[in-house]
């Protein structure tokens, strides 16, 4: 995919995407995160003919997309306690297990919550499985310096999945 | 809790972004795109009349009322233009600045503001409510005192509407700042 791809093709393929990388920036709450996704999405409409193509169209948006979300001026909320943005699954044996998923999802954004702001994104885009040679492309840090930071937030981030209540 | 486990959890999440979201998108740039057009033919048709006005109708007699309206349009339109200048500026840093750019480029941006908030939205304000207060002769001579009344009082009531909402942007900004301060 790349500058010339058409915007619905780069739409469908990146926003739910873009929207899990918001998610973890909007403490978990759903309407917060669209609006970001809205937001990015419509830069990235108006500045798609500034795109040069130095760098992946993902890193580029990724970049809007993060910055999109720092700039909001709005207090950043606390963690939500559920997650509705996964689908409600119909059978009722499954139900325990759709309850439990969400309880996990919504911990892991309490955890990520938890993080510094540089070290939220490092952690999103590793989870998003973005290549780290792009994840420092994408934020302006060293290759090394990604690697070695990211192994660490990943062991505090199953230190707090797993210990923090 | 496994390290391949969290991103699994991560990928248990598929928000749907249907064709009905991106037609809304595109509305909704498309719109902010002429707002923006529409802005500034306005501002520049401002600009442009005043000058008219000032070059042609006074006849170069210059008196209180065209030093009060210039005042008032002029001050306005200064800080309408340094208003869009630092938007502007604003959406190309997000558009081309990496995360860890972007956030320093915000913070020297609303250290800025703070500067413009506390100097220059002051003095725009004097200088735009001291025109205001040079036409009032003219008005009063003009119009009758019922209407005199009404100017009066939208006058300064639009003033104190818009000090008010000035005030509120610049405490969510300032608190932003300060939020930045703390980490």
């Amino acid at each position: 995919m790349n500058a010339e791809t058409p915007f619905s093709e780069i739409y469908q393929a990146y926003a739910p995407r873009v929207y899990r990388l918001c998610m973890g920036y909007a403490g978990g709450r759903d309407e917060l995160a669209r609006q970001w996704v809205q937001e990015t999405f419509i830069k990235v409409w108006k500045h798609q003919q500034s795109f040069k193509g130095d760098a992946k169209l993902a890193t580029w948006i990724y970049r809007i997309a993060v910055n999109v979300c720092l700039a909001d001026l709005r207090k950043k909320p606390k963690t939500e306690s559920l997650n509705r943005s996964i689908p409600d699954l119909a059978e009722p044996d499954r139900e325990d297990q759709h309850t439990s998923q969400d309880t996990r999802i919504a911990k892991l954004y309490a955890c990520i919550d938890q993080l510094t702001q540089s070290n939220k994104v490092l952690i999103m885009l590793e989870l998003e499985e973005v290549p780290q040679q792009e994840i420092a492309q994408t934020t302006g840090l060293k290759y090394g310096a990604v690697r070695t930071r990211l192994s660490r937030i990943r062991q505090a981030l199953l230190n707090c999945m797993t210990h923090e209540k | 809790m496994k390290n391949e486990e969290l991103t699994q959890l991560w990928n248990l999440q598929q928000p749907q972004f249907d064709a009905e979201s991106l037609n809304t998108l595109i509305g909704k740039a498309q719109k902010q795109r002429s707002t923006q057009l529409v802005g500034i033919v306005v501002m520049s048709l401002t600009i442009v009349i005043l000058t008219l006005y000032a070059l042609i109708f006074t006849d170069f007699r210059w008196n209180a009322f065209s030093t009060g309206l210039s005042l008032m349009i002029g001050s306005l339109v200064f800080r309408v233009v340094l208003e869009l200048m630092t938007r502007y500026r604003k959406e190309q840093q997000l558009i081309n600045l990496s995360p860890r750019d972007f956030q320093s480029y915000l913070y020297r941006h609303y250290r800025q503001r703070r500067l413009i908030h506390f100097a220059i939205t002051p003095l725009c304000f004097g200088v735009y409510s001291y025109g205001f207060y040079l036409l009032l002769p003219y008005f009063k001579a003009a119009f009758s005192t019922g209407f005199y009344h009404y100017l009066l009082l939208s006058g300064w009531g639009s003033i104190l509407a818009i000090c008010i909402l000035v005030i509120y942007k610049m405490r969510t900004e300032l608190r932003f700042l300060k939020e930045f301060d703390g980490k």
